[in-house]
């Protein structure tokens, strides 16, 4: 225990490392993951004697496994680096999951996730694994001790670091896996540093090295020279063919170290993730870090004071696997009765009722990136959606949601979200998981304006600012963002074009080796929204990298943009843009706006507009001509269902005045930029 | 040959006894001579007015609608359940899949059932196709023959003929008109060769002014001259010459059809609508205003949306469509509605066989007993009755179907009505002004009281019909 804290207390001082210090001279001989080796040895060997209680739920009895026998660790990369492929692996080695049987991601459950072959959501996996520490000479298997490990699979994805943090927050190491082909990427940065920060042991794990371009030793270097790792400790691999898996697990438990619970303290836990089950009712991720939890227990939050009693608690084995107790260090879920996702706030400590603790640190909010409104397509159907809505936010907690209504769209709701991929994965979820259809409308990021009475406002809504504001506005201030881009070299002219027409500022260029450049821009949030990574990738030939986290806000020339039809300003399709670019948007509006909008029986003029001042004008002229001439035989029934088709696409359409717009129409303006 | 074959279609019913009125061709002319067409008018009227409050839809049909699909060969635009006898067929009196047709049509029409025997008798048959100008007249009697039989027919009832040129002569004609055939439609479509060429007529243009002369000759009273609009490289100078001609050639009635491509269908291959050749919307839409404003001068009312006719000759027949009164419906493909069901039989000869099979062992009911929605009655009254220029008739629309419906339909047709689309009437049929809408829209007895018809305008609505009826739907069933 005592050289636990030690090593924490020296990680500490180097906690202030920030991504604006890439290369911090300080990491220099400080080997983060070997400080704790051969410690546990000792102990293991006292516990072997224990007899086996079997008489507990599942066979599974986790009082064999003190703290000295667990191991929590996430596995963290850049987006498909293979992450979720490398936990099959150490899942089937572990005898976990069948080898062959379920589907490849195993742990990727999610509609989503299998459809977009991406990881959205942290998964957790408990696996028990036998293992004999070197200089030991235990022959029979049978013999050696077995420990417990917390896997946590987590996404790769920026929008979804937030889901690292806190998986994080439940380990005490992570294998930041490297794809060996194409080396440390921008998601590899942030993580690495998002690791580091929470003081957690770091197993490089070079992957996929299977692949004809591997260049292992290339990826090593890079790591070395960007995170002090040193390449003597890193785990050469492939998740495809399986070379190298079987240093996998012994690295984890030599080098990572055993949480730091204390077993005999009152009973702390930190709540980690929930969900809402149909049957069960929400289910709660939890760490335990000291004391011990029992099915039957009464237990308390720090943040409600709210008192339920554990009804089920058990281990994520892959699938819930019921054991009726969580000892300190373990990883599991606990059912308690709790009827709504929002009593279970991530992030909170969960005590013994009777029992007064110090709460655990908990997490920093969810940081809301982009805005957007989320309407029923229907707009009858409010109800089904804010039903819908409740339920998906019990399972992502990490949106914001307000009710908001429009003229156009009639009621519906304001939500954040940490990404433009995370509001796509959230649309996605409402339609799958819930059936709920979507408008969405124009994500924003949230502005601040200041009125010549100082008094600012932040607006998350376009529409709620006014067109013509009786107070002047003095000042506006736009989020930023500190991106992290990683290019081969021969990209670096166009990335600098596309920088500094998104308004980027250049704050650091570096070489990672002898191909690759490192760049820091400050850029403004708004301008990475929507497209820029597609652009980045289209103009690097997919070799960019790209991650970012929130930086300030800083002051800029921004003008709020209407949209018009026939004259009526359509609040839904409000826009705030930087001065500079407030023509050029204005005219994409009006333009995709004349492609979706068809014609109807008057004419229509779109208009775009700062102020009272019209800068983007079309008009869609009158339909001519719809009718059905021949009516034959009496034969009805044909030109009918062709009317009905027709009166149910107007339902579908959304009216402002007398103009209806599609849905598609919708759609389309979010991928104006 | 012929005659063995067609023994049978008689031998299915000779067990009935022949209805006194079999020889009224006397009759028929006498109908002509006295009955002014104005008489004619207001007795179509009348039925509606005393019928008004049972629903039209259960009473027996009067109307029976004959399809007889043989052309000679498949026009380019065509989508119809047809059959194409191909050029080899010269003798189309021999022809023994017409033959054959017609006997399973009449067997069709004989395994009907039918109410009771004090049905009032047929008032309109209406024999179309294909080209029921190929069927030889001796076939044509035989169906008659049936019906008669079957449901009576109307001594002074209309009996209505699809016509192409080219398909009869004098002789032909005046045998027709001997069975009681006393109204023709004639398939001239266009008054310019190379449109008749481009869409597969089996015509030409000399055979339209034929046929215009024999339709003369023989004394038909009332004609209908079929045109389409929109045709492939058709230009407003065309169009305006066929409706010259058409003029001209005084028929009693025109109809004006606007190219439909048809999935499946020649042009629905080569073409796609509103673009070349094929006339842009906007000159389509203006071919349609072109004809509405000519027809109108030369005193033809627009009585439905592609309807035509001098005063007291609109297609009776049609009227009971628009006026979604009942009819029957027989052969090959043809639509019937009957004790409020729609259906419509196979449109392959095969399956339409079996149809016939099955309704004379009794397997088959036309009618089924599926139950229709009030609603979906509702919509088929908006959507026919404003196809016509006399519109909705409010006052039965609310008796049937509630003051609420009527008072959602003007609140959806407010704009249109301010912007001319839709015209408001009272109930002597005078306008009544948009601004006084507004007040009438306060509440739902104001409605009845100012407000007796709703119809499209001529020829803003009409052109618009398909986008103003959908609304109208929209109001019906949210
Ligand atoms: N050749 C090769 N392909 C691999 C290996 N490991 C994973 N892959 C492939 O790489 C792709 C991405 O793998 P994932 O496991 O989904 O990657 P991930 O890191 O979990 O991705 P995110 O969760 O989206 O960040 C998949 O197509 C895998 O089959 C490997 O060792 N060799
Ligand atoms: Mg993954």
């Amino acid at each position: 225990m005592g050289s636990l804290s030690r090593a924490s207390k020296t990680l500490k001082s180097v906690r202030h490392f920030s991504l604006t210090h890439p290369f911090p001279s300080i990491f220099k001989g400080n080997p983060l993951y070997t400080r704790l080796n051969d410690h546990h040895f000792g102990l293991s060997h006292g516990f072997c004697s224990h007899p086996r209680q079997n008489s507990k739920e599942n066979g599974i009895d986790l009082s064999n496994y003190p703290t000295e026998r667990i191991r929590n660790f996430s596995i963290i990369a850049h987006v498909d680096h293979g992450k979720s492929t490398l936990a099959d692996r150490l899942l089937e080695l572990t005898g976990t999951i069948k080898r062959g049987h379920g589907q490849p991601q195993y742990l990727d459950k999610l509609q989503v996730e299998r459809e977009r072959g991406i990881t959205v959501k942290a998964q957790t996996a408990t696996m028990f694994h036998k293992h004999n520490f070197r200089g030991t000479d235990i022959s029979d298997v049978q013999d050696q001790p077995s420990f417990l490990l917390n896997l946590i699979d987590t996404p790769g994805h920026v929008d979804f670091s937030y889901e690292v943090s806190r998986s994080l927050a439940a380990c005490q190491g992570a294998l930041l896996v490297v794809d060996a082909a194409q080396g440390v990427q921008a998601q590899t940065v942030a993580n690495f540093y998002l690791a580091f920060e929470s003081n957690l042991t770091i197993i490089p794990v070079i992957n996929k090295i299977d692949q004809p371009t591997a260049d292992p030793d290339l990826v090593k270097a890079q790591l070395k020279s960007m995170f002090d790792l040193d390449p003597s400790d890193a785990l050469l691999t492939s998740a495809k063919t399986g070379q190298g898996l079987d240093q996998v697990l012994p690295a984890v438990i030599e080098r990572i170290p055993p949480p730091p619970g204390k077993s005999g303290s009152p009973l702390r836990m930190l709540l980690l993730d929930s969900y809402y089950d149909e049957y069960k009712g929400v289910i709660c991720h939890v760490a335990v870090v000291d004391g011990m939890l029992r099915k039957g227990d009464k237990i308390s939050s720090a943040a409600t004071g709210q008192a339920y009693e554990v009804l089920d608690v058990g281990i994520m084995h892959p699938e819930l696997t019921p054991t009726g107790v969580l000892h300190s260090g373990q990883v599991g879920y606990v059912v308690s009765g709790m009827r709504s996702t929002k009593e279970a706030r991530v992030g909170d400590t969960l005590s013994h009722s009777r029992s007064v603790v110090e709460p655990l640190p908990g997490f920093k909010p969810a940081k809301h990136m982009v805005f957007s409104g989320v309407y029923p397509a229907d707009g009858s159907d409010f109800e089904a959606l804010n039903h819908a809505i409740e339920r998906l936010t019990c399972n992502d907690a990490s949106v914001s949601v307000a009710k908001e209504s429009s003229t156009a769209l009639g009621l519906g709701f304001r939500c954040g979200f940490l990404g433009l991929l995370h509001m796509d994965v959230f649309h996605q979820r409402l339609e799958q998981e819930y059936g709920a259809h979507v408008i969405s409308t124009v994500p924003t990021v949230p502005y601040i304006f200041e009125y010549s009475d100082e008094s600012k406002v932040l607006v998350q809504n376009p529409a709620a600012l006014p067109s013509n504001p009786t107070k002047r506005i003095s000042a506006c201030w736009e989020p930023t963002v500190m991106a992290t881009i990683i290019i081969p070299s021969e990209y670096v002219g166009p990335v600098i074009t596309l920088c500094s027409e998104r308004r980027g500022q250049q704050l650091e260029y570096s070489f990672i080796d002898s191909q690759r450049v490192f760049m820091k821009y400050r850029l403004p949030l708004r301008e990475i929204v929507v497209d820029f990574y597609n652009e980045l990738k289209s103009i690097t030939s997919g070799y960019a990298s790209f991650d970012y986290e929130d930086a300030e806000y800083q002051q800029s020339d921004l003008v709020k943009l209407d949209v018009l039809l026939n004259g009526q300003p359509v609040d839904a399709m409000a826009t705030i843009v930087h001065n500079l670019k407030a023509q050029r948007v204005g005219r994409e509006l009006v333009d995709k706006l004349k492609k979706f909008i068809d014609r109807q029986m008057f004419e229509i003029t779109i208009q775009a507009a700062i102020g009272s001042k019209i800068i983007a004008r079309e008009t869609i002229s009158a339909m001519r001509k719809n009718v059905l001439a021949k009516c034959y035989g009496g034969d009805i029934t044909r030109k009918k269902k062709l009317l009905e088709k027709q009166k149910e696409g107007k339902k579908r359409m959304k009216r402002v005045g007398s103009v209806d717009i599609p849905q598609e129409a919708f759609h389309e303006l979010l991928k104006v930029s | 040959m012929l005659k063995s074959t067609f023994t049978p279609v008689f031998s299915l019913f000779p067990a009935k006894p022949r209805t006194p009125k079999l020889f009224y061709y006397s009759n028929i002319t006498n109908t002509f001579k006295h009955n002014p067409p104005s008489v004619r008018r207001n007795a179509s009227s009348n039925t509606i007015l005393t019928t008004s409050t049972t629903p039209l839809s259960q009473l027996t049909p009067t109307s029976a609608y004959i399809h007889l699909p043989f052309c000679r060969k498949r026009c380019h635009y065509c989508d119809f359940p047809i059959v194409a006898l191909g050029s080899s067929s010269n003798q189309p009196d021999d022809d023994p899949r017409i033959l054959n047709y017609v006997q399973l049509l009449c067997r069709e029409i004989n395994a009907t059932k039918v109410e009771s025997k004090t049905n009032p008798p047929l008032q309109t048959v209406f024999f179309g196709g294909g080209t029921p100008s190929l069927v030889p007249p001796k076939l044509v009697s035989s169906v008659l023959e049936v019906l008669r039989l079957k449901f009576g027919l109307s001594s002074n009832a209309e009996i209505s003929m699809e016509m192409d040129p080219g398909t009869f002569d004098a002789k032909k004609m005046k045998e027709l008109i001997g069975l009681g055939v006393n109204r023709v439609s004639l398939g001239v479509q266009a008054f310019q060769e190379e449109l008749l060429k481009a869409c597969g007529r089996a015509h030409g243009l000399e055979e339209v002014y034929e046929a215009i002369e024999i339709v003369g000759s023989c004394g038909v009273e009332n004609w209908s001259m079929d045109l389409i609009s929109s045709l492939p490289n058709q230009t407003s100078e065309m169009w305006e010459e066929s409706l010259r001609l058409t003029v001209e050639a005084e028929p009693t009635h025109v109809s004006v059809y606007d190219l439909q491509v048809e999935q499946g269908t020649k042009f629905g291959i080569l073409y796609t609508p509103g673009e070349f050749p094929l006339p842009s919307e906007t000159q389509s839409a203006e071919f349609y205003r072109m004809a509405s404003n000519t027809l109108s001068d030369a005193s033809y009312n627009h009585y439905e949306i592609s309807s035509y006719c001098k005063s007291g000759f609109e297609c009776k027949h049609n009227l009971t469509y628009w006026r979604n009164k009942p009819f029957y419906g027989f052969g090959l493909g043809s639509a019937s509605y009957v004790g409020g069901l729609r259906f419509s039989r196979p449109r392959k000869i095969k399956e339409y066989t079996g149809y016939v099979q099955n309704l004379e062992n009794g397997v088959a009911d036309c009618c089924g007993n599926d139950s229709v929605e009030p609603k979906d009655v509702a919509m088929d009254v908006v959507m026919l009755s404003l196809r016509t220029s006399r519109g909705l008739d409010l006052k039965s629309f609310k008796e049937a179907y509630g003051g609420s419906l009527v008072f959602s339909l003007f609140k959806v047709y407010k704009p249109y009505v301010e912007s001319g689309h839709v015209v408001c009437l009272d109930e002597h049929r005078r306008v009544v002004p948009a601004d006084e809408l507004s007040t009438a829209l306060l509440d739902v007895d104001r409605i009845e009281k100012s407000l007796a018809y709703i119809r499209l305008s001529d020829p803003d609505g009409f052109l618009l019909s398909n986008e103003l009826i959908a609304l109208a739907f929209g109001a019906i069933a949210p």
